[in-house]
């Protein structure tokens, strides 16, 4: 199994569109304040209103392999922010920017991603 | 006495002549309103200017102990969860629709018996039923948006809005006794000659508020702006139509 690279990238970032997040229900479990780059295989995605679902498979040296559950901005914003039908599928290595939970276990905010072909929704390398 | 009752009739003449002059003008005024249809987002204010305004200007909620005591209870139980009426595909009701909704974009298609106002956030809409297309609210049901009725005065569109339903799950909690009256006016473009739309809100409730809540809402035009439809409930039905077929053991042929 090719293995995915989990990076961790601390900023004092915190998404534009949050307050959108917080609109429709508390985000008191997603850390805003930092970034995290999260990559993996697409297991199953959902774009959807008010929020996505994405699910990751990822590996990492210190928990291994396992899927991950994220959620994130509505289809619409995401749409406003570049998302296109069919960028992606299941089986497709993305790479995702994160407000990760805040008491450390898996999972997070998707507030961007990058796709196979380098297409970016957000802004995945402003925190690169 | 007939020097005194042409005396009145001097007097009152010129105020016959004035009336009749200005009924016509209130008249036109009424009979060709200002048309608010287009899509609109909240005022940001010109480009560059520094410190744009807030979202709406004044407005202090002030709850009675009671109201108060109920939405602590509401936060106390959805607090840090993913619980919430947004997350549950459950638009805001007045007044949240008209002063935030989620920062989405709203669209207003007008005519003249009735003014459409639709929030994308849950693609939440509202009718303002203009001069007779209203009905007596008592006959409909309480709903979270409530009943509006509307009428012009001049350039500004005047809406009662009644029949809510008492909502804690707001940022603006009231009871069922809310009344909201909204006042919808062009204001001063911007500098590049973008309308900007404002409405001044004021909601008064006998039973939750010390005082009304009175604050103005600003939006701005968006121009080639396509507001976008909101589905939000299909992903529940999905995950209950594959409940029902793993429980059947059958594929589920549906995506």
């Amino acid at each position: 199994m090719k293995n995915y690279l989990v990076t961790i990238i601390a900023t004092i970032f915190a998404s534009s569109l949050s307050t959108i997040a917080i609109a429709h229900h508390s985000a008191a479990q997603f850390d805003f304040g930092n970034t995290v780059l999260v990559t993996g295989k697409v297991e199953e995605v959902r774009f959807a209103n008010p929020h996505m679902r994405l699910i990751l498979e990822v590996t990492d040296d210190a928990r291994g392999t396992r899927d991950i559950e994220f959620e994130g901005h509505s289809r619409n914003n995401m749409r406003r922010q570049g998302l296109m039908p069919d960028m992606f599928t299941v089986e497709d290595t993305v790479t995702i920017r994160i407000a990760p939970m805040r008491n450390g276990n898996d999972g997070g905010y998707v507030t961007a991603l990058r796709t196979p072909d380098g297409e970016e929704v957000g802004r995945v390398t402003a925190a690169d | 006495m007939p020097i005194h009752l042409f005396s009145i009739r001097t007097g009152i003449l010129p105020f016959i002549i004035s009336g009749l002059l200005l009924v016509p003008a209130i008249s036109t005024a009424a009979s060709n309103p200002p048309d608010f249809s287009g899509a609109w987002t909240t005022y940001r204010g010109n480009p560059g200017a520094a410190g744009g305004p807030s979202r709406f200007m004044g407005g202090e909620l002030n709850l009675v102990p009671a109201a108060e005591q109920a939405r602590q209870d509401f936060i106390s139980v959805t607090e840090g969860t993913n619980h919430g009426a947004g997350n549950s595909c459950v638009g805001g009701g007045m007044p949240g629709s008209m002063l935030g909704s989620g920062g989405y974009p709203m669209e207003i298609l007008q005519r003249p018996e009735q003014l459409f106002v639709i929030y994308e956030a849950h693609n939440e809409i509202r009718r303002l039923y203009i001069d007779d297309e209203a009905q007596n609210p008592d006959d409909f049901f309480a709903e979270r948006n409530g009943y509006s009725s509307a009428h012009w005065e001049g350039d500004r569109l005047i809406v009662e809005t009644t029949r809510l339903k008492t909502q804690v799950d707001s940022r603006y909690p009231h009871s069922n006794q809310a009344t909201i009256r909204e006042e919808y006016y062009f204001d001063e473009s911007l500098t590049d000659g973008t309308r900007v739309l404002a409405a001044d809100m004021t909601m008064t409730d006998p039973l939750w508020l010390e005082e009304p809540l009175v604050t103005t809402k600003r939006w701005q035009e968006l121009s080639d702006y396509h507001v976008l439809t909101y589905e939000c409930t299909e992903p529940v039905w999905l995950d209950e139509m594959e409940v029902l077929y793993e429980e059947a053991g059958l594929e589920m042929i549906q995506e």
